[in-house]
């Protein structure tokens, strides 16, 4: 067994630094690919396309940022953390936690600052406003990472006083709540992002409509992540403390995280989709904004009682049971 | 919440004069002097803003008059008739926010909001307020019905569901200017004690850069977005969900 403890350990300390880094990597490529087309397109642009290019990377390296951090975070705790089975189990929640995260969201992240570049390109005058829009929207988006960020942390000032098989599933549900429920969210904030960059780019008198409206969507679209963040945090500190060793209480709380988890990826991306369709519309008819807005918001909260059906059963999973 | 030990603070047990303990009657120290602290700069604010505004003309009163002017319209656009009330109820939670959240700019501050028990507070209020006003323009009976629409058996959800905007507004604002928080903390503490690497991040600006991200620009945007939901949430309750 004090083998596997040391498979576990130092793999998560790879895990956490490379599958961002591909993520990030392939996303910054989708971004520059596309700003050289863009540049290509309308080479009197290529200074304001170059500026927007590289602040979209700039702030999509977030994600890999985290990774590295957490893995040298871990591993300079080797020596505290090695010893033990479940400790270095644990450690696995923070590989959840923050690698599914950063992959999605560094490969998603390309979507909004692709079309950014696509935009100035179409309007070269209108540049300024398109990268300030650009940075606003890639700053809500990095919500998820930070949020799996906080729960790393917690999962890693906990791990050293795990003793029992119990407490490594629940930190590990902990981090597969977070981690697998920030991928539906953040695929459809990308979704979003990117037809509102679109938008701003065909139409650049809808750009105070779709402004208000992207930042009141971008704010319900993460509420799914929210939920989960909150399924993590209950994981984390709430759950009552066992003594002795109860590996079905711990395959419970592991079912727990994985029910928001998973239940988290459909509201996400269908509640991105909508709003989509509406940022469309409000780029076309500026004027109808209230309405559509409206309408929106209404069938986004319709579509998030499915999220909340899952945190539900996650609480009576967790404290019920 | 016990758990939440990366910010560990002392706590004043106001239950002790009645001889009992209970988690609701212990105060978070920090949280309560920083709020203090918050509210006597926005009074410094608002006090320079009067004098600003008895005069003319100048760069002050333009700004405010400007300031004034954006949420006016943003007002007139999201809610079918414009309303002093609401309107006031909706900057000053914007200010108030946005003051908790920028506080971190001054050194040895800590923003209130990085309390849970803050942005819980901030939600309940934007929530109550939402159900009263929905309540006084549709009357009581209106608004017992929706939460029986479109069928009767829906009642339960109804009331998860309007529960669940709560919880999540208020863990927006606490997660992102939490995780803000910590982040920079982390980069501070990092380079804390080294001379070389304090000197580098003097001299590179990346001090500055991380706290005015984490601080201005980050807590500027989570305060919006603060107030543009319980504006939203506002004006569902006006128009009557659904119709």
């Amino acid at each position: 067994m004090a083998g596997f403890a040391e498979y576990f350990h130092f793999g998560t300390i790879a895990l956490t630094a490379a599958i961002n880094a591909i993520g990030v990597g392939i996303g910054q490529g989708i971004t520059s690919k596309n700003a050289i087309e863009s540049m290509n397109q309308q080479p009197a642009a290529a200074d304001e396309i170059r500026n927007t290019a590289i602040m979209g990377m700039a702030l999509s390296e977030t994600a890999s940022i985290m990774g590295t951090f957490i893995s040298i975070l871990l591993l300079l705790q080797t020596r505290a953390v090695a010893n033990s089975y479940y400790s270095s189990l644990a450690e696995i929640g923070i590989a959840f936690a923050i690698c599914c995260t950063g992959l999605v969201l560094g490969l998603v992240s390309a979507l909004p600052a692709r079309a950014a570049c696509m935009a100035v390109a179409r309007q070269p005058f209108f540049s300024r406003e398109i990268t300030r829009f650009m940075m606003i929207v890639l700053s809500l988006l990095q919500t998820p990472i930070i949020f799996g960020f906080i729960v790393a942390l917690f999962i890693q000032s906990q791990a050293g006083l795990v003793t029992t098989m119990r407490d490594a599933l629940r930190l590990v549900a902990s981090g597969m709540c977070i981690g697998l429920g920030s991928i539906g969210p953040a695929i459809g904030l990308a979704l979003f992002a990117e037809k509102a960059c679109q938008g701003i780019g065909k139409n650049r008198d809808a750009y105070g409509s779709v402004f208000s409206f992207t930042l009141i969507s971008q704010a319900i679209i993460e509420t799914p992540i929210i939920f989960s963040l909150i399924v993590s945090i209950s994981l984390l500190f709430l759950v009552p403390e066992l003594e002795q060793e109860d590996l079905l209480n711990g395959i419970t709380l592991l079912a727990a995280g994985l029910c928001t988890g998973i239940g988290t990826f459909g509201p996400g991306i269908s509640s991105g989709k909508t709003a989509t369709a509406a940022v469309e519309q409000i780029a076309i008819n500026p004027e109808l904004q209230a309405t559509l807005s409206r309408v929106t918001i209404f069938s986004q909260g319709l579509i998030e009682s499915s999220a909340i059906y899952a945190v539900l059963i996650s609480f009576i999973l967790l404290f019920w049971l | 919440m016990n758990g939440l030990d990366l910010v560990e603070s002392e706590q004043w047990l106001i239950g002790q004069f009645f001889g009992v303990d209970h988690p609701f009657l212990r105060i978070n120290k920090a949280t309560i002097i920083y709020t203090w602290i918050t509210l006597a700069i926005i009074t410094l604010f608002l006090v320079a803003g009067r004098s600003f505004l008895s005069r003319k003309k100048g760069v002050g009163t333009f700004i405010i008059l400007k300031f004034i002017s954006f949420f006016v319209d943003l007002i007139k656009q999201s809610l079918p008739v414009f309303s002093m009330r609401h309107f006031v109820f909706i900057t000053t939670t914007f200010c108030f926010v946005f003051a908790c959240n920028a506080v971190a700019l001054i050194p040895w501050m800590e923003e209130p909001t990085i309390d849970l028990n803050t942005t819980l507070a901030f939600g309940l209020i934007a929530f109550l307020y939402a159900q009263w006003t929905s309540i006084t323009t549709g009357g009581l009976w209106a608004y017992i019905k929706g939460y029986f629409s479109p069928f009767f058996i829906m009642f339960p959800l109804n009331v998860v569901g309007r529960l669940a905007t709560i919880v999540s507004i208020s863990f927006r604002l606490f997660g992102n200017i939490f995780g803000g928080s910590i982040i920079s903390g982390i980069y501070l503490h990092a380079i804390q004690g080294h001379f070389l690497w304090e000197i580098v991040g003097i001299i590179s600006g990346m001090n500055i850069l991380i706290t005015l991200f984490f601080g201005l620009f980050e807590g500027f945007l989570q305060a919006f977005v603060f107030g543009m939901l319980s504006l939203t949430y506002l004006s569902l309750a006006l128009q009557g969900e659904g119709h």
